[in-house]
């Protein structure tokens, strides 16, 4: 059924978007820690094309890495506004610009899966 | 592994501490700009500086950040020829802190800035909770 793969493209949409937020949330933490280079999450098309293998937890012992779901990798300079005398690569601007829009994305979704979820309500009730 | 919003709010708080911090070691600094010694040729108050690094939690998969140390600036102290100053030398000079108001302003202004964003970070994120949790009103 197409409208529950939808759901969980949504979910996982979401998931990713909350991954980017906490690497920006990271970011704009270390905005002032000298040689502290910007963080970003692999973009949302590479998730879904993916099919890498992941590591599973067998033993309580095991340690994930952090955000084993999302891979975060350290933007490409070129992607950078501006790097800093001490090595800081963060730009308060760009990360505030990429929260916003993160955001947006999130409410979009949020919105989407609310109306599917008022059109499956729909028919069920009759 | 917590969920990353939740994460996110860790970071934006682990950010907003630091930035106060900041704003503490900038104060002090303001509050002694003329703090002298109370010998003759005693050192005045040296002007204190702070710094950051980073921290990766990997219980909770962020990036943070923690206070990495608060040290004092070598700069030399300030000279003043005031014979009558309890904290003067022989030949009448007291050494005043090396504290420069302009730039404790600057420094003041860009926590400012910096702790605005943090905060502006930790709205973002209780509005895409919100926006999840009014999933649930449908």
């Amino acid at each position: 059924m197409t409208a529950i793969h939808l759901f969980d493209l949504a979910f996982r949409r979401n998931e990713w978007l909350g991954a980017k937020q906490a690497a920006i949330a990271g970011n704009i933490a270390n905005a002032n820690t000298p040689g502290f280079k910007a963080q970003d999450v692999e973009p949302f098309s590479d998730i879904l094309n993916s099919t890498a293998l992941k590591l599973v937890k067998t033993a309580s012992m095991h340690m994930l890495p952090p955000a084993a779901a999302f891979q975060t990798t350290g933007v490409r300079d070129s992607a950078a506004w501006a790097t800093a005398h001490s090595g800081n690569s963060v730009s308060l601007d760009q990360e505030l610009v990429k929260s916003g829009e993160a955001q947006r994305a999130f409410s979009l979704n949020s919105a989407v899966v609310k109306s599917f979820h008022r059109i499956l309500l729909s028919a069920s009730k009759g | 592994m917590l969920d990353p919003l939740a994460s996110a709010l860790q970071s934006s708080a682990s950010g907003l501490q630091a930035q106060s911090h900041r704003l503490r070691v900038v104060s002090e600094n303001l509050a002694n700009t003329e703090s002298t010694g109370r010998t003759p040729g005693a050192d005045p108050y040296m002007r204190k500086t702070i710094s950051f690094e980073s921290v990766l939690d990997e219980t909770e998969g962020g990036a943070g950040v923690r206070v990495n140390g608060i040290g004092a600036d070598d700069k030399p102290p300030r000279v003043e020829f005031d014979p009558d100053n309890p904290a003067a030398d022989e030949r009448g000079y007291v050494k005043l802190p090396n504290v420069n108001v302009l730039i404790e302003m600057a420094d003041m202004r860009e926590a400012n800035r910096t702790y605005e964003a943090n905060l502006q970070m930790v709205k973002q994120v209780r509005d895409m909770l919100a926006s999840t949790i009014d999933l649930l009103r449908a």
